[in-house]
């Protein structure tokens, strides 16, 4: 093809845009002495590359001549489909990388010969293993196969066979030996035992031995265990990945009789582990009868033996024992504890101020005769709480919990008692640091009248109408008057072809969503008993004689009619537009918008958009989309495609405001949906407990007005606060954002149906 | 007369069903009978609430009329209508009037399946008036002590057009349902399911594990009833993959992700 040809043709191809010449010549040049049909198919790519990205696009077409060397034509498309699905999960960098350095590796695997990778097994392993433990766990991709315990972190890809059901069977193994480690209590209770453990293994000259060994002793636990509770997966396990491994040549290290054991079929199990242990102890493990101190207690001989006669073998590991990464377990559990500790925390300061001024008064005087002459800005009040039975030996969680605050004895509500309860079975003891924290909340709260010093306020930005709005303040119950002040604005239109490229993108679903739209707008049903209608009601005909043989005046409504349903409905959706939505999620957000948009328009109930954020109390920010009435045209569109994460989310005067919206429609059932990606959250006070709680008051606001608000999340910690803030039944949770713009129609249809 | 009698006594519950009971349920419902109070079941598909009506009639040796509700029940299919026999007008009896008019137990199967404007008819029996005018007949029935009405809904459905009425709602004595504590579902799934106590408890894990996918995006986790039916498959010589994939796997999602990671779990635990 002549290269002025291929230059025209571009250009055409990439329309409106108009790249710098220079670049175009330069990657087109070398194609001017190749035959047409590779001509035509590099041009044939340029419209998948180039709204995606303009240098990939270049980048292809600069490195496609060497490229064919090696791929032929009919691979390329699939060779682009695994560029762009890196560029969208690891960005430009990999999709370059890949593309440049990768053919080989890419080639092989096009093969068949290339192992499992994660992204391909993670769509059914995330449910499976979830399941499995009945614990929100993730999966992760590491090196070293491990766990922290709340995450399980696996290789990017497995090959361990050329067979796609082993591989994805050792994915398995993997997950559920690492939860094996966490059901059987490896790491110990608590992170401060963690901890303890950790110091246990650094007593040794070589820790590594010592944490090998111990690992290894519990992997005989957990196997013992698996085969209990998991029988099949194990089952399958012994037939295709323990054989494999027992196969000596396979492995140029010598094994230990230890780890033959964790891998050996069932029966075998109890004489290789009698070659290493004594009798009593062999049987607590095979038995599974043993515990995490005896692993320590046999660690310790373990590791003078094989010191003695320098046996290495026993620091080998297989792949899906991982190892132990007793740091981060310590990390991850102190992360969850500090957040259940903050949880409580607050739940303890909630029920303080619930209590009478009286007996708050009573708790509150000594403290104010100690400090008296001081200011009370800062109450310092001692609050012991334990268990009855704390500090003798055998300590009993069953036990009534004692709070006493400066020697007082308080009763604690049933759901705080309880929460504390597992608390102290998770973690061995109260937490001290948060108690007395909230103490002092409610003492601060006690002393002062005004919580919040005047804050200052931002000046009004033009064009905006101002409403102000009250604040529910969970630890008063009661509203703080006109607390916060919303400004309503309209988004600045932004020119970009985002909503005909979702449209691209999303091609085949706008047509399957318009159809199923349509067949929802007409619910065609028959309707009887009509005074007209196309064809005779037989059921009320015989009544209306019989009614007349009986006596009674013969209803005249003997008609059947077709009926189109009318559905009159109103939503609004409101859209999160905080800081923590920027990347993707806004992406997603916004495309999901445009197929409901598109979605609705068929189906014709009325809808309106709108976007908040804000800062402080006094400018939360509502952001006009589309309203109700407004058609879907293009300055909607524009507007659509400006939403872009600003900066917090108070949710609580949002809700209020689009309650104030509806309140004023008239249609059968009228609809809020919020579409967040976690809690709601201010820069200022408007956070945790208190943020939940206004957030649920103005949802039950919402309700009282006979309005349905349902909430979509994509938070991956949603799960506690959602049900209380929304009630059960009104979220749904999303766990992969790519995801929510082929749901969110879906949930919209549940919903309306 | 004769006639209707005989309707009625079809409705009776001569053989005890079986009733695992998880709490003070029975005595509740007893309490509410003998108060003349009608009865309100939720909880989710499958958890024995149907079950534990049929229990109560035998308890309370009545027979129990079960209307199972949709959107086209009308107030006439309640409450009856005038048929004609032979060339005359003959009124019948609904199922809600022949409950009333003989002291039987009526249960409204997922009433929000109903249209709320048939659903107002049982208003003026689910109060302290427990009377039911029938218009045609220019009749006001009015229910002996034996007769209770009781109905039952899943809460965790999610359309918004699918609720109860707050005025609809606030007259009964609401019952909340679960599935039960695994030892006992265990027990209910080895004897109904007719399976050993292995396997009964391996189905109970597993149906543990699914109802932990809600947030995954499985609607509804297995009911003890799905359990019962995969018992029932198992002993009649279907192997225990077959049969969980068909009773337990299937009908709980066509999502192929979620299956998969469901058949997952099945291959792991038998």
């Amino acid at each position: 093809m002549r290269p002025a040809t291929l230059t025209k043709r571009f250009y055409d191809l990439v329309a409106p845009d108009i790249p710098n010449e220079w670049d175009v010549e330069e990657v087109l040049d070398p194609f001017a002495d190749k035959s047409d049909a590779i001509c035509e198919a590099a041009l044939g790519h340029v419209p998948v590359i180039w709204p995606v990205s303009h240098s990939l696009c270049y980048d292809f077409l600069r490195l496609l001549p060497e490229a064919l060397h090696t791929l032929s034509l009919e691979q390329i498309p699939r060779w682009i489909g695994t560029t762009l699905d890196l560029y969208e999960t690891k960005g430009l960098r990999a999709a370059q990388r890949f593309m440049q350095d990768d053919l080989k590796e890419y080639l092989s695997k096009l093969e068949g010969s290339g192992g499992l990778p994660l992204s391909v097994a993670s769509k059914q392993l995330l449910p499976y293993i979830r399941g499995i433990a009945r614990d929100d766990l993730r999966i992760s991709v590491s090196r070293q196969c491990y766990t922290d315990t709340r995450t399980i972190f696996v290789p990017e890809e497995v090959n361990f066979s050329t067979n796609y059901d082993t591989n994805f069977l050792l994915y398995k193994l993997m997950l559920t030996f690492q939860w094996g480690f966490i059901a059987c209590n490896s790491f110990l209770s608590s992170p401060n035992k963690t901890q303890d453990l950790q110091d246990f293994f650094n007593s040794f000259k070589s820790p590594l031995l010592a944490s090998a060994i111990y690992q290894n002793l519990e992997s005989i636990r957990v196997r013992v265990f698996l085969n209990q509770e998991l029988p099949g997966l194990m089952k399958a396990a012994e037939k295709h990945i323990f054989d494999k491994l027992q196969d000596e040549s396979q492995h140029p290290v010598p094994q230990s009789p230890l780890q033959l054991a964790i891998i050996a079929n069932r029966e075998d199990i109890n004489s290789l582990l009698a070659k290493t242990l004594c009798n009593p102890d062999c049987k607590a493990y095979t038995e599974g009868l043993a515990a995490p101190h005896d692993s320590m207690r046999i660690t310790e001989l373990l590791y003078k033996d094989s010191e003695q006669g320098e046996d290495e073998s026993l620091l080998n590991t297989f792949s899906f024992q991982g190892v132990f990464k007793l740091g981060q377990v310590v990390t991850a559990g102190k992360i969850k504890e500090q957040k259940m500790g903050e949880e409580l925390s607050d739940l303890m300061a909630t029920y303080l101020l619930s209590l009478s001024k009286k007996e708050l008064a009573a708790l509150m005087q000594e403290d104010q005769d100690k400090k008296s002459g001081n200011n009370l800005a800062e109450s310092d009040v001692t609050m012991v709480m334990d268990s009855e039975f704390a500090g003798t030996a055998k300590q009993d969680i069953d036990a009534p919990l004692l709070v006493t605050i400066n020697n007082q004895e308080i009763d604690l509500p049933q759901e705080l008692e309880e929460f504390s309860k597992t608390f102290f079975k998770e973690f061995g003891h109260l937490p001290a640091k948060f108690i007395s924290s909230a103490a002092g909340k409610a003492g601060h709260l006690m002393l002062e009248q005004d919580i919040e010093s005047s804050s200052k306020t931002d000046p009004t930005p033009e064009g905006a109408t101002n409403i102000s709005y009250d604040e529910w303040d969970y630890r008063r119950q009661g509203y703080r008057k006109n607390w916060c002040t919303l400004h309503c604005k309209s988004l600045t239109p932004v020119h970009s072809s985002f909503i005909r490229n979702t449209l691209d993108k999303y091609h085949g679903l706008t047509i399957r969503l318009r159809h199923q739209f349509e067949m929802m707008r007409s619910q065609e049903h028959f309707v009887k008993r009509q005074r007209e209608g196309d064809d005779i009601d037989f059921d009320a005909l015989v009544e209306s004689i019989s009614d007349t043989k009986a006596g009674l005046p013969g209803s005249d409504r003997l008609f059947i009619r077709l009926q189109r349903d009318e559905r009159d409905i109103a939503v609004l959706f409101l859209v999160d537009m905080s800081n923590s939505t920027s990347g993707w999620i806004n992406t997603a957000l916004k495309e999901s918008l445009v197929l409901m948009a598109e979605a609705m328009e068929v189906l014709g109930d009325r809808y309106g958009i709108y976007g908040f954020s804000g800062m402080r109390r006094s400018r939360c920010e509502f952001f006009h989309v589309k309203h109700l009435n407004e058609s879907y045209g293009d300055k909607v569109k524009e507007r659509l495609t400006s939403i872009a994460p600003s900066e917090y989310t108070r949710m609580g005067p949002a809700i209020r405001h689009a309650t104030k919206i509806l309140q004023d429609v008239d249609a059968k059932a009228r609809l809020i949906i919020t579409l967040t990606d976690g809690k709601p959250e201010d820069y200022d006070d408007y956070k945790g407990q208190y943020a939940i709680e206004d957030t649920r008051h103005a949802l039950l606001e919402a309700k009282t007005a006979d309005i349905h608000p349902f909430c979509i999340t994509i938070d991956q910690e949603a799960k506690e606060y959602m049900k209380h803030m929304y009630g059960p039944a009104n979220y749904i949770f999303i766990d992969d954002v790519r995801k929510l713009p082929v749901r969110m129609p879906e949930i919209y249809r549940a919903l309306t149906s | 007369m004769k006639q209707q009698n005989q309707r009625l006594e079809e409705h009776l519950i001569i053989e005890k069903p079986y009733y695992l009971p998880s709490g003070s349920e029975i005595e509740i419902a007893l309490a509410a009978h003998k108060n003349g109070l009608p009865l309100l079941l939720k909880g989710p598909t499958g958890c024995g609430k149907t079950r534990f009506m049929q229990f109560l009639a035998w308890k309370l040796k009545l027979p129990l009329i079960t209307v199972s509700c949709h959107d086209d029940l009308s107030t006439s299919d309640l409450v009856g209508r005038y048929l004609i026999r032979s060339g005359e007008a003959v009124w019948t009896d609904g199922p809600l009037t022949l409950a009333v008019r003989y002291g039987a137990i009526c249960y409204l199967d997922e009433i929000v399946e109903a249209r709320k404007d048939t659903t107002v008819v049982i208003h003026p029996l689910a109060d302290d008036r427990r009377e039911l005018p029938i218009e045609k007949r220019g009749e006001l029935l009015n229910a002996p002590p034996d007769f209770m009405i009781s109905v039952s809904y899943n809460p965790g459905y999610q359309s918004v057009l699918k609720d109860l009425k707050p005025s609809t709602r606030q007259r009964f004595v609401a019952l909340s349902f679960d599935y039960p504590s695994p030892e006992m579902e265990a027990e209910i799934v080895l004897r109904e399911g007719n399976v050993t106590q292995d396997i009964a408890r391996s189905l109970v894990k597993l149906a543990g594990m699914t109802r932990s996918l809600k947030e995954s995006g499985l609607a509804e986790g297995a009911s003890t009833r799905l359990l019962i039916q995969t018992g029932q498959l198992l002993g009649s010589g279907i192997d225990i993959h077959t049969a969980c994939r068909a009773a337990l796997v299937e009908p709980l999602s066509d999502d192929p992700e979620l299956l998969g990671a469901l058949q997952e779990m099945v291959s792991s635990i038998f």
